[in-house]
């Protein structure tokens, strides 16, 4: 059971945004698979509702911190984490970055577009995403023009979105490039006007919708990937999600992302099992991460806490673990925020490359905020959710516990957390300073309460709470 | 270039006093600054035509030469030109200019017009200075969250946005508790790690508590008769002081201020912003003159873009084509690059025309100032002003 | 049927941040006129009230926020003048109604935070009935409270529900001329009307998009003739009711430019004139074009109809807290 209990644990941090205790118990009471099964298809998420977000925060996702707040609740109350983890995904390998686009209310339909297509074909992904006016605007699709080719979008759909360097070549490129002419975005002019100036005047941003202009596409003959034929982008991203290649990358990407940031021998053959689902199933992404979720490797004890948690992740984790947020609050811009310190600002991607992920994340600023951030939350004795910890470590023993057996409990109902022989010293050090605690007299928020949330908080500080 | 050892290891330039190392404050005004309405041409009628909103009346100009001069709250400023502390580089920008605030500051900070950059230049500057990052506060940033100016992969940079609290555990109020808890914190971080991934997270988890605790000895050490203004840029300017003053090894400064976006109430919004910002700035650099760093420091102010020629009736809209401010007692006073005609004719859809890349500035204070090789830092190689004497 | 005809557009964009300024409204919020004719503006993202009037004249804006001091406001949520010309500015996160005269002195402040008689959490709507007794919507206490104008508390009705006379999060409020309280039960999707001592009367709306049919209404105004006019916030539109609550008419919004934006346009020729060539009622794909996203891509209409208000001659302005603006129509 436990062991049950450590593996759904970790499925949640890598399909999820970690979990309670309670949800761990309710997944692990229906089993490892039938979990996978309710991740890959998704139901009612019952998040926080939209009027009632609105309805505090007017114009939430008017700039890129209220519009990452606005996705923010819907990861801390989804019933269906891995909908919005699909987004999180796609938006570091789809990398759309505020700061040339302008137009926040533009990405967040991009993101609902991963919502709603992240788990299904990679090709419908794919074309969805050439029409998406935030990625037509951010790679120049919209200065695309029969005759005057602007290779930006095709360059980056096969190099850093679907293929790789090393396979297409610099004709690829242009032909796609050609195939993609006339997607564009309405108004085009107005909007680029606007855009380039970051304008909001005379009455706000106005958000995007595509068009396409026939009479502005080269419907001429052209050979891509060894095919011709008078393609147009339709054509390129069917061709594109046959090629070995592009099931390659996408797993590969998949992989890094849910299962281990280097990939090893045993890797590569996972990756290879992937690859074969993404062809049995016509590209389905759900088909894909259904392999890898099931597979040894992924169950592994070597999988576990072998990835260092995203900023999203870790804070996004914290707060859900601690209960906070479970009704609209004007701090949530400040954990946008926070998230940017850390070095992952939604909609703030360094570069169309995306964030680098893994040992990247820590730096000394970041691991700081890191560290702050997930103590104050798992310590806050005022959360409803750590209260709820509290309430479990209490009943889980009898009523006067040692500091080991203090540590223990804090430590299994927060993960379980796997901490080394040196951390635990320490925690138990730290948790043993005042003796031995009797939580049978504890008052809700007392100081016995605020001792074991201490505790907490200090384990939330630890090293391998950064760890997947 | 001579280098000698300051206190943590930092490696300090040939200045004169304190730790021998020379500083730069780099102060961002956020939003776009109105050049026009800072550096004000008084006598030019286009002016006027062009302001009928928003001009400064002629009589309350602080004016200096060649029909220019401060507006009125530049006065701490002034009093700094008059001693010929003031570089002015007129006209500063790049090629196509872009009027996008994130897009034009990520500009700056990377100095990459053509590219998305991924490095920032002040950054570039910290691992030359300290190359193999053995002082985690060679740069330290005023505010929270690293600006992208400063970010490189591996340089360590302290973001301080409340100095007295800075580091780890600020929520916990009860010191006996929160020492516990930074002695379990050096404890957990200090065991040997099982594998590569935890040992680097030990290391820096190690860096940032040294770092914390030494910055923290900063405000101890501080006193001073400059008594500052109680606005943020004011107090983060202070904080820089005393991190300068304390002697931590610490070379680049940065912070910022605004936000200047003055698309509405320019008149009100513009005065307020400068005048605490010229005060700040006067305050800052009479504390560096008492602590006798005035050799050792300069600041560099910028913005990411002017502002449109032509006011919206309450205010001005982006544009291009700005003003940049060297200042310091090395630094030789005057104006540079050139002040951009208001003629229609010679604007540039409706913008000052920008006349010298900012790169030249960046290039004049790296190599002039600290001794670098710019180009590779600025991204190629540019002309220099002769911003700085000797 | 009566409809709704298009009069004219006040208002732009000003630039937020430190010491917001000038001519402009940032997420305006409610709005409320004079008895000399000013129009008071307050705005929630750019903490301020404004004051202009309806020939687009600039009058100024005080108390800058968000702040919790006297005088300062944090998240306001309505406005309304009593008859003595002393404006009311309720404040969901103050849990407190400020007051200011004319010219923006601030003139104190009653409410504190709680459940009990005189006590609020979250208030939002205000209104006044022809003795001057304000009527301030609870909003998480899910009732109106009837108190004096300076606070003393007089009755309630409401309790959380769906039933007559229970609320879910009720928002703005209105006292006709003859002296009924109308009030948006914002997430029951109706209008209630109550005698002034709180009796149900009748109300009007259920959920939906249709004619007649409410998406969590934001806002109430009647004219002098009896007409109700709704702020559908969800349905990002205002309708138009006749005295018998019969649904007459709709609009989307349709602003154009005002004087303020004439003068953006001026010194920027470049928006001018690629706006020109623009369509700004663009076709859209289906998965935008729900009501909020169309909005958010139509800048014509609606986007947010937060606060409607029906002045002395029968005009009704509609505030839009995303664009910036208000729009003024008249009954047809």
């Amino acid at each position: 059971m436990d062991n049950d209990i450590a593996l759904t644990a970790h499925l949640m941090r890598r399909a999820g945004f970690s979990a309670t205790r309670d949800e761990l118990e309710r997944y692990t009471a229906q089993g490892y698979e039938a979990t996978v099964e309710e991740l890959l298809n998704p139901g009612d998420p019952q998040v926080m509702p939209e009027d009632i977000i609105r309805r505090l925060h007017s114009s939430l996702d008017e700039g890129p911190e209220g519009a990452a707040a606005k996705w923010l609740y819907r990861m801390i109350t989804t019933r269906c984490p891995l909908e919005e983890k699909m987004p999180l995904f796609w938006h570091g390998l789809f990398a759309t970055a505020y700061s040339k686009t302008n137009n926040s209310r533009s990405i967040l339909n991009q993101f609902e577009m991963f919502r709603r297509m992240g788990l299904g074909s990679f090709k419908d992904l794919l074309a969805e995403l050439s029409r998406d006016p935030a990625m037509i605007f951010w790679l120049d699709n919209n200065d695309n023009h029969d005759g005057a080719v602007n290779e930006n979008y095709g360059r980056e759909l096969l190099e850093l979105f679907a293929m790789g360097v090393g396979n297409y070549t610099e004709q690829d490129v242009k032909e796609a490039a050609r195939a993609f002419t006339g997607w564009t975005l309405g108004n085009v002019d107005y909007m680029r006007v606007k855009a380039n100036k970051d304008s909001f005047s005379p009455f706000g941003r106005i958000a995007w919708h595509f068009q396409y202009d026939a009479a502005d596409h080269d419907d001429g003959v052209k050979t891509f990937l060894g095919e011709t034929g008078q393609f147009d982008g339709e054509d390129i991203v069917e061709i594109i999600a046959r090629q070995p290649a592009a099931a390659r990358f996408l797993c590969g990407r998949l992989f890094q992302f849910f299962a281990a940031d280097e990939v090893d021998a045993e890797g590569e053959r996972v990756i290879d099992e992937m690859t074969r689902s993404y062809f049995e199933s016509g590209y389905e992404v759900r088909s894909v991460l259904r392999t890898l979720f099931n597979s040894a490797y992924f169950k592994s004890e070597r999988a576990r806490f072998a990835r260092v948690k995203n900023p999203v992740e870790l804070v996004v984790g914290a707060i859900r673990q601690a209960g906070d947020f479970r009704s609209p609050s004007l701090a949530i811009e400040q954990v946008a925020s926070i998230c940017f310190y850390m070095g992952q600002g939604i909609m703030r991607p360094p570069s169309v490359e995306g964030w680098h992920e893994g040992e990247e994340w820590i730096e000394s600023g970041a691991l700081i905020e890191r560290v702050n951030f997930v103590s104050e939350e798992l310590s806050n004795v005022d959360l409803p959710g750590v209260r709820r910890i509290i309430e479990r470590v209490a009943a889980s023993n009898g009523a006067t516990m040692t500091p080991d057996e203090l540590v223990e409990r804090c430590l299994d109902m927060l993960g379980p957390v796997e901490v080394s022989e040196d951390t635990r010293e320490v925690l138990t050090s730290y948790a043993g300073r005042l003796g031995n605690i009797d939580l049978g007299s504890r008052e809700p928020g007392g100081r016995e309460d605020r001792r074991v949330a201490d505790l907490l908080g200090l384990i939330g500080s630890t090293r391998e709470f950064q760890m997947a | 270039m001579a280098h000698g050892n300051g206190t943590n290891g930092a490696n300090g330039v040939n200045g004169k006093n304190g730790t021998g190392a020379r500083n730069l404050v780099a102060l961002q005004l956020g939003g776009g600054n109105d050049y026009l309405n800072t550096i004000v041409p008084y006598e030019n009628g286009l002016y006027y035509d062009n302001r009928p909103a928003i001009a400064h009346d002629p009589e309350r100009i602080l004016k200096i030469d060649d029909g220019l001069g401060f507006r009125p709250d530049l006065e701490p400023i002034k009093r700094l030109w008059d001693e010929g502390k003031v570089a002015i580089i007129h006209g500063i920008g790049y090629p196509e200019p872009n009027r996008s605030h994130f897009r034009s500051m990520d500009i700056w900070h990377t100095a990459l017009p053509e590219e998305i950059g991924t490095e920032g230049w002040l950054g570039r500057v910290i691992r030359e200075l300290d190359p193999k990052s053995e002082n985690v506060l060679t740069g330290v940033n005023f505010g929270r969250g690293l600006p992208r100016s400063m970010g490189v992969k591996g340089v360590p940079v302290a973001s301080v946005g409340n100095l007295d609290t800075y580091g780890l555990y600020p929520h916990i109020q009860d010191e006996e508790l929160r020492k516990y808890a930074l002695e379990s914190f050096a404890m957990m971080y200090g065991a040997k790690g099982k594998d590569a991934v935890m040992d680097f997270l030990g290391e820096t988890g190690q860096n940032a508590l040294k770092g914390a605790d030494i910055i923290r000895t900063a405000p101890g050490k501080y006193s001073s008769t400059v008594e500052y203004a109680e606005n943020p840029i004011a107090q983060d300017l202070k904080n820089a002081a005393k991190v300068m003053f304390a002697d931590l090894g610490t070379r680049i400064f940065h912070t910022q201020y605004g936000s200047f976006d003055t698309h509405s109430g320019e008149i009100f919004k513009h005065d307020l912003l400068w005048q605490d910002t010229a005060r700040a700035v006067g305050d800052f650099w009479d504390d560096v003159v008492e602590h006798g760093m005035a050799d050792d420091t300069v600041i560099f102010m910028f913005t990411e873009f002017g502002r449109r020629v032509k006011d919206n009736g309450s205010g001005t809209d982006h544009g291009s084509g700005g003003a940049a401010f060297v200042i310091g007692d090395s630094v030789r006073g005057g104006h540079y690059g050139e002040y951009p005609s208001l003629e229609e004719k010679d604007l540039l859809e409706g913008d000052l025309h920008y006349n010298n890349d900012f790169r030249m500035t960046y290039s004049s204070i790296l190599e002039q100032w600290l001794g670098l090789d710019a180009a590779p830092i600025v991204n190629g190689r540019f002309e220099q002003f002769p911003i700085f004497k000797n | 049927m009566a409809g709704l005809d298009y009069v004219k557009t006040i208002g732009m964009i000003s630039a937020g941040g430190r010491f917001t300024a000038g001519r402009g409204f940032t997420g305006p919020y409610a709005l409320a006129i004079s008895g000399d004719g000013r129009i008071y503006v307050v705005n929630r993202s750019q903490i301020r009230i404004c004051v202009c009037d309806f020939e687009e004249a600039w009058l100024g804006s005080f108390s800058d926020g968000p702040g919790m001091d006297d005088g300062q406001l944090y998240l306001p949520t309505d406005m309304a003048f009593d008859s003595q010309d002393r404006l009311y500015v309720t404040d969901e996160h103050q849990h407190r109604v400020s007051m200011f005269d004319t010219e923006g002195e601030y003139l104190g402040r009653w409410g504190e935070h709680g459940g009990g008689e005189g006590q609020l959490n979250g208030p939002s709507g205000i209104a006044f009935d022809a003795e001057d007794n304000a009527y301030v919507v609870d909003q998480h206490n899910h009732r109106v409270q009837k108190l004096t104008r300076d606070g003393e508390y007089v009755s309630e009705w409401g309790g959380h529900g769906g039933g007559e006379g229970q609320f879910d999060m009720p928002w703005g409020i209105e006292v006709d001329s003859a002296g009924y309280v109308h009030v948006a039960d914002w997430r029951n999707d109706r209008v209630q009307k109550f005698t002034p001592d709180g009796e149900f009367v009748s109300q009007l709306g259920e959920s939906g998009g249709g004619e007649g049919q409410l998406n969590r209404p934001a806002d109430v105004a009647v004219d002098s003739e009896g007409y109700v006019y709704v702020a559908d916030w969800g349905n990002e539109r205002v309708q138009l009711f006749d005295p018998d609550g019969e649904f007459q008419g709709l609009s989307r919004g349709q602003a154009t430019p005002t004087k303020w934006t004439e003068d953006f346009f001026e010194s920027n020729p470049d928006e001018r004139d690629t706006r020109a060539i623009a369509n700004m009622y663009p076709d859209l794909p289906e998965h935008l074009n729900d009501p909020y996203r169309a909005s958010s891509q139509t800048e014509p209409f609606f986007w947010e109809p937060v606060n409607i208000h029906v002045d002395t001659e029968d005009r009704l302005y509609v505030t839009e807290s995303r664009r910036h603006r208000f729009q003024v129509f008249r009954r047809a």
